[in-house]
């Protein structure tokens, strides 16, 4: 038996479950209130016992605790930025052989007149890896040799929603977990202040997208291990603030309050939840002083800011969102993600992908930097990419979607540093040798966390449901 | 993590005692499903050693190597057993991580020993009605079959809950609200016949229906459906049998003359997400739609899980990926689109126009009767306003002279004009681009109508540059399309109106449009909804009857007088082809097109002295709205007509099935790939593995009709088991089979099978009455018992599944907010149904949407306090506080919530300002009964309120010290009291801040207590 089946958990948590599984871990109190001695069990453990995630051990050795997966919303062309092909220049506006793309599934592009369009910029080796990074990104290509780059990626999903989907859950099937949510779930969090999976967003000026809130859902997991979209306007999280004219301490009373009462109420009704309601209570006045600390930078010297590039700490832009990771990942934060929205397009590529390289290329080099800086980033698995690819065709002044070949980096975390891995055809269109799928990177990421992907399941509508579905290879070539 | 068998012995401690005979249903069918099947079960491409064990004859047949796996009544003959008991070579094989545990090992001999007897699965079986336990046939069916069980373990019910426990729970779990919302009317009758008992099942339905107000997939743009919403209310509140409910949800178009209800229902098959992404392919889309719909059908009706079929058959159970692509063939009748735009690389002709503010076609206007209300009640506001301002204007001096003075210049220019409106043919016409004049290009001038000399491209006007036509000042513009150079049947084009007045200095000056009206109109929407009245656009209708006046009419800002250096200038851009003619008019009216009607030019015609008290009013209104003269009033007065016209005299329209020109080939897609075409076609069937199976022919196609009425038919076993199931879970918290969503075989035996099965015949038999479903539950003395859980079955049935005592439960998402609303007294609910509302949010929250971009604005009207189920149902970004109690997004079809107990509850609860908007309130309706005069009378009149009882002794100590300190406090820092009491749009209570503002915090600790959020 498999040693952490999680039995009926996903399927009906009701108020007994929690004493057959340990939810936020409260058993023991729940019995003990339930024998009678509520009062001192209230008062005594009035805190929630940690998750440690439903593996007891990992399977594998642990290289990474936490991901930062930067997510480029939109899908970024990899021909400006880490696949470089001079023969698609070459044949610039020249009719795309129809030898590539008959029978393909295109996007906004089906059925139109198809033209090579060749990268408008320059590619140029880097560090003693050499690696060939595009000269949109100067202060990323500094960082070369802490690089993995996998130029072999391909998905099944052509349009935004269904591939961000995808590239998350492994799957376009509602109430799939999240990739965060699944590590919340297997491991557990190393915070007990903060949530652990936090979600946050930011925008360019070109190429928005859309992005729902069902890309951090716990899909048939607890909710509890949902992300939790940290906002970039108003409180952090929502409902953090005191109401106006409530202060810290009036609060506090407040809930002394509400506790008091719960206890009086445990005594009379023999109801394991009412335990839970009142740990969760300190759960939630703890995380009003603590998100506010967090998402506090004065402590943050000038030194710092400048090296993200971070202009107002707390603007919501991305300079300032990968500040807000190195800290989250500090205070143990198990899977922190980033969406930046700006990479999506079909028109104006040269003005559009010079805009949003310039908004993300310091801030991601510099948390590469700050993180190995800090010792962190040997155990920080970053993940930067999008959720699909760009065409090598020119769609009118940009570039249609496409996922038969995309690039994706890695960084940290246990990954081989200073390599590049898989290739795509000449002209770009495909991925040809060491094809990497969308499974193949959850499953290696996976691996990379100490889980083996096929042993990572929960019990869903007569299936063990997976991130990786019935597919997914660890690559072990990228592994250090 | 324990493993499922273990729970699902804890669960049934009563698993295969051994002096009972083992059981397949019970016993060993959970342990192949889980383990066995996958290899040994229904799918050939996964069999392994070609042996199958689902059905009993395979399962006794030699094997092709000469294996007997099953020799019943032999187990050392047994394949199976021999290798179940092997060390070395063991089933199930290591690799596969599922061990037998020592237990199971003798179960499997025992049942093989015992003659390996095989028993249909429990859910797809003939459904009977089973006999009552014997020796308890009085009283009530359900607590019979409850006792038998409790009795076997040796357990009894637990006594009833006392009365003021047992009223709130009835209350809260019939209606959604707590007894003090009730105006004391708490008998069972009383909740059973109320209209909020259709407001609480609906939100158990519309989950089920994958009820949401945006369509879900990428820009997430907003549907018209809330008319569907309505529809499922009245149906629970007028006890519409379930069957009934049935047929006119998938196929009340196909019902012979059909109604509007019927066709309004019809909008759950619309319910599936739908995407109007560019780049989307149709054909792909229409796949996620089809097999969405079938996952959907096949949870509400028949609680399986379909989904894995769309790939290949399932593992598990007996349904087959053709099952699932026959049943999706009866919806592929419906006319819809993959993708809901006219997108070039994708042309949609019936879609043209289509933009991201559009609605979700096909759909049909129907009147609401909420909006209605509203409607009636904004013409009273409107026409309240307008007696009350003339009759003032009446009684003073300036304004009835002001009056005279204009009526005199007015009585003057209807010598020259009659019709109150002058023609602007005394001006320039030319043609612009980007408002320079072009060159080489003439336009069109004829008997006074003016036209382009070809379609205007981009950027490019016809424009009228005339001195004023007469020295009065003009409030309005008509636009005319003149019956002469006009084609009836090809009209559809666009005309943009703005207006300009020119200096000879230079000098430009806008002169705004306040609204406008045209007499026949395509609509133009925003965010999915209908503007009303005209901006600056007007789209003229596709064709019009012969002959008939076609104009528009828009009121200016404010009355329009050109100085004598002053020039008009009038710039119709739009790609409209046809002759127009445009006039002038002093006039006004509420209603454009009623501006110069033959009463109110009558009226004005008349002296003074001859005017009736209608025809006053109706003079008056028009110079106050003409001049402006009490600019305050006018305004007044037009923003009341804009609310009115914005009701659409409390029409609306609904998203509803209707029948495509020719059915879509459905054809089994290998893997689920839309791509692959290589499938066999198929035509519409029921599912092969339940009785009574119909199947089309090629004479005769099965139609939505023929698989609904099937589906009530007696020759289903499974909706009605699968019905009262998800009923039993309303009530006790846990499905008497408690994966509500899964009665296959990978979900659970349940815990009553005979209890279900009698349910299940009695909802078919009294005619699928769902209230008297509800009603015997109810009554039952298992239903009314203590949910205080008896010590004694702690060890015996940790998880009451036996039912010793009512199971405690968290208030859904809705009614969490309901029941602080109701307490508070803020709760809007004496109406039913209606749009739905948008509380409180967190600003910025739908930062991240876009196409279109997103702006949340909160109701600032009673509508902020609606019920919870009224609320805006957003799927990408469900609203916070609902999403936080575990209200679904409702993508798919949700039969069963998960009831979590979070930190953002806890925050929730105390931070959100409807909460302690409540509180707030809560407190003033406290502090406002001067009859109780203590805190302590207070403190009990609040629990009164929130909670039916009296406080504890220690509860009132308690509280009181509470109160003390919050006194304390903000008698210290009253600027704290003002602040707080400032939350939220409900009306301030005039009360002192500092008490107010200490009993709110006392209101906000009850609020936020678990027994306030917990149904007892």
């Amino acid at each position: 038996m498999s040693p952490f089946h999680p039995s009926f958990e996903a399927l009906h948590v009701n108020r007994r479950s929690f004493l057959l599984q340990s939810s936020y871990g409260f058993g023991g109190m729940a019995m003990a209130m339930l024998h009678g001695q509520s009062q001192a069990a209230t008062t005594a453990l009035a805190k929630p016992d940690h998750w440690n995630g439903a593996l007891k051990a990992p399977h594998f050795p642990v290289k990474a605790k936490r991901v930062i997966f930067l997510c480029m919303a939109g899908g970024p062309s990899q021909l400006e930025t880490f696949d470089w092909k001079p023969d698609l220049k070459a044949l610039h506006d020249k009719p795309f052989p129809e030898s590539f793309t008959k029978g393909q599934q295109l996007a906004q592009l089906q059925g139109a007149e198809l033209k090579a369009r060749g990268s408008f910029t320059n590619f140029s080796k880097h560090g003693q890896s050499g690696i060939e990074v595009s000269d949109l990104f100067p202060e990323i290509a500094k960082q070369a040799d802490k690089l993995c780059v996998i130029r072999s990626m391909q998905t099944e999903q052509i349009n935004h929603d269904t591939a961000h989907a995808f590239m998350n859950t492994g799957s376009i099937i509602k109430g799939r977990p999240s990739m965060g949510s699944w590590l919340q779930y297997g491991l557990g969090s190393e915070t007990e202040d903060l949530p652990g999976f936090i979600v946050l967003t930011s925008a360019g000026k070109y190429g928005q997208q859309p992005i729902s809130a069902r890309q951090w859902s716990s899909g048939v997991l607890p909710s509890r291990f949902q992300g939790i979209q940290f906002q970039s306007k108003g409180d952090a999280v929502h409902y953090i603030g005191n109401p106006d004219g409530v202060c810290q301490s009036t609060q506090r009373q407040v809930i002394e309050e509400i506790q008091r009462l719960n206890g009086f109420l445990a005594e009379e009704q023999n109801d394991p939840e009412i335990a839970t309601r009142i740990a969760q209570y300190e759960m939630a006045f703890k995380m009003q002083s603590s998100v506010p600390e967090l998402t506090n930078f004065s402590g943050e010297s000038q030194a710092t800011l400048d090296l993200y590039g971070v202009k107002e700490p707390g603007d919501g832009s991305f300079a300032s969102n990968c500040l807000l990771a190195r800290r989250l990942a500090e205070r143990g934060v198990r899977m922190i993600q980033l969406y930046h929205r700006a990479w999506d397009h079909h028109g104006q590529l040269e003005e559009a992908m010079k805009d949003s390289a310039a908004t993300v290329d310091r801030p991601t080099a510099a948390l590469i930097a700050d993180l190995a800086e800090r010792g962190l980033l040997e155990d920080t698995l970053i993940l930067w990419g999008g959720e699909f690819g760009r065409t090598p065709m020119g769609q009118g002044s940009g570039r249609d979607h496409h996922i038969l070949s995309f690039s994706v980096f890695m960084a940290g975390g246990g990954i081989k540093p200073g390599m590049t891995w898989g290739s795509t055809d000449e002209l770009g269109y495909r991925a040809v040798e060491n094809v990497v799928s969308v499974h193949d990177l959850h499953a290696t990421m996976l691996a990379l966390l100490g889980i083996d992907h096929h042993r990572l399941t929960t019990k869903f509508q007569g299936l063990d449901v997976r991130l990786t579905g019935v597919a997914g290879k660890v690559i072990k070539d990228l592994m250090a | 993590m324990r493993s499922p068998l273990l729970s699902f012995a804890l669960l049934f401690p009563a698993v295969a005692a051994a002096s009972e005979p083992v059981r397949f249903n019970r016993d060993i069918r959970p342990i192949l499903s889980d383990t066995c099947f996958h290899c040994h079960g229904f799918d050939p491409k996964t069999r392994e050693a070609g042996l199958r064990l689902d059905v009993r004859e395979e399962a006794i047949r030699e094997t092709e190597e000469g294996a007997l796996p099953i020799v019943p009544g032999d187990p050392d003959k047994s394949e199976i057993i021999l290798r179940i008991f092997d060390e070395e070579d063991p089933m199930p094989p290591e690799k596969a991580h599922k061990p037998f545990t020592p237990a199971q090992k003798e179960l499997f001999r025992r049942w093989v020993a015992e003659g390996a007897v095989y028993e249909p699965h429990w859910s797809y079986a003939p459904l009977e009605r089973p006999a009552l336990p014997k020796d308890e046939a009085q009283g009530n069916p359900i607590d019979a079959f409850i006792r038998a069980k409790l009795a076997e373990k040796g357990l009894e019910l637990s006594p009833a809950a006392p009365d003021h426990v047992l009223t709130r729970r009835l209350s809260l779990d019939l209606t959604g609200l707590p007894p003090a919302a009730l105006n004391g009317e708490a008998s069972l009758e009383s909740l059973l016949n109320s209209p909020h008992f259709g407001e609480r099942l609906a939100v158990w339905w519309l989950d089920i229906a994958r009820y949401a107000d945006t369509v879900g997939f990428h820009g997430d743009q907003n549907q018209r459906i809330f008319p569907y919403r309505d529809y499922v209310i009245n149906a629970f509140n007028g006890n519409k049998p379930f069957d009934v409910f049935t047929r006119e949800q998938l196929a009340g178009d196909l019902i012979p003359d059909a109604t509007p209800e019927q066709l309004v229902a019809t909008g759950y098959n619309r319910l599936n997400m739908m995407t109007r992404e560019g780049g989307a392919q149709p054909k792909e889309y229409l796949s996620k739609y089809g097999a969405e719909r079938v996952r959907s059908v096949a949870a509400a009706w028949f609680g399986s899980t379909f989904g894995c079929a769309e790939c290949h058959d399932h593992k598990f159970d007996p349904i087959k990926a053709r099952d699932f692509y026959e049943l999706q063939s009866f919806f592929a009748d419906m006319k819809q689109w993959g993708v809901y735009a006219d997108y070039g690389y994708t042309p949609e002709p019936e879609l043209k126009g289509v933009n991201n503010d559009s609605p979700f076609p096909p759909e049909i206007e129907v009147e609401s009767p909420w909006l209605k209300q509203r409607h009636a009640e904004a013409v009273a506001a409107l026409e309240k306003h307008l007696a009350e301002t003339t009759g003032r204007l009446a009684g003073d001096a300036k304004a009835v002279a002001a009056q005279s003075e204009w009526e005199e210049s007015l009585a003057n220019f209807l010598t020259k004009h009659p019709s109150a409106w002058v023609p602007l043919t005394n001006g320039e016409v030319s043609l612009h681009k980007d408002d320079e004049p072009i060159e080489n290009r003439k336009p069109v001038v004829l008997n006074g109508s003016i036209a382009a000399d070809k379609p205007l491209g981009k950027g490019e006007t016809l424009v009228v540059t005339a001195m004023a036509p007469d020295a009065i000042a003009f409030s309005a513009i008509r636009i005319e399309v003149p019956v002469e150079g006009r084609d009836d049947a090809k009209l559809g084009k666009a005309i943009t109106l703005s207006l300009e007045a020119h200096a000879a200095d230079g000098k430009i000056r806008k002169i705004g449009l306040r609204t406008g009206e045209a007499t026949t109109k395509r609509p133009i929407h925003r965010g999915g909804a209908e503007l009303p009245g005209l901006e600056s656009e007007w789209r003229l209708p596709t064709s019009i009857e012969p002959g008939q006046p076609l104009h528009a009419i828009w009121l200016l800002n404010a009355p329009l007088a050109l100085k004598e250096s002053e020039k008009l200038v009038v710039s119709l851009g739009g790609d409209n082809v046809h002759p127009v003619k445009l006039s002038l008019s002093p006039l006004a009216a509420a209603d454009p097109l009623e501006l110069a009607s033959p009463a109110s030019l009558a009226a004005l015609t008349k002296p003074l002295s001859g005017r009736n008290a209608a025809e006053k009013t109706l003079a008056t209104t028009t110079f106050l709205l003409a001049t402006a003269h009490d600019s305050i009033a006018a305004d007044a007065a037009h923003r009341l007509a804009a609310a009115e016209r914005a009701l659409f005299e409390g029409r609306t329209w609904t998203m509803v099935t209707q029948a495509a020109a020719k059915p879509l080939e459905i054809r089994v897609l290998p893997r689920g790939n839309w791509q692959d075409e290589t499938g066999p076609a198929v035509l519409p069937a029921t599912p092969s593995f339940l009785p009574g199976r119909l199947e089309s022919s090629p004479e005769k196609r099965l139609t939505r009709l023929d698989l609904a009425n099937w589906i009530v038919s007696d020759a289903n076993p499974i909706t009605a088991r699968a019905v009262m199931n998800r009923l039993w879970a309303m009530f006790f918290g846990t499905g008497l089979s408690a994966v509500v969503d899964d009665l296959g075989s990978q979900g659970e035996l349940p815990s009553h099978p005979e209890l279900l099965d009698w349910l299940a015949a009695e909802f078919r038999e009294s005619g699928w009455d769902l209230k008297h479903m509800v009603r015997l539950i109810v009554t039952s003395e298992t239903y009314r018992q203590s949910s205080v859980f008896q010590q004694k079955a702690l060890e015996i049935d940790p998880a009451n599944r036996l039912l010793a005592s009512q199971n405690p439960r968290r208030l859904e998402a809705e009614f969490v907010r309901d029941n602080a609303l109701a307490i508070a007294g803020l709760l809007q609910s004496r109406e039913i149904g209606g749009p739905s509302v948008k509380p409180y949010q967190p600003a910025g929250y739908y930062e991240a949407l876009q196409f279109p971009n997103r702006d949340y604005i909160a109701d600032t009207d009673p509508r902020q306090w609606r019920r919870g189920l009224y609320t805006h149902w957003q799927r990408t970004f469900l609203h916070p506080m609902m999403a936080n109690f575990d209200a679904p997004a409702r993508d798919e079809c949700a039969a069963a919530r998960t009831n979590s107990n979070t930190p953002q509850q806890a925050l929730t609860l105390l931070n959100d300002p409807a909460f302690v908007e409540a509180a707030r309130v809560f407190a003033a309706r406290l502090l406002a009964d001067k009859k109780v005069t203590t805190d302590q009378a207070r403190i009990s009149a609040a629990y009164r309120i929130a909670l039916n009882r009296e406080p504890a002794a220690r509860e009132l100590e308690a509280l009181t010290a509470f109160l003390k300190t919050q006194q304390d406090h903000f008698a210290a820092a009253p600027e704290e009291a003002t602040k707080l009491l400032a939350i939220g749009v409900a009306p301030q209570s005039g009360l002192a801040p500092v008490p107010h503002a200490s009993w709110t915090q006392l209101a906000r600790v009850l609020l936020n207590a678990q027994e306030t959020i917990t149904r007892y």
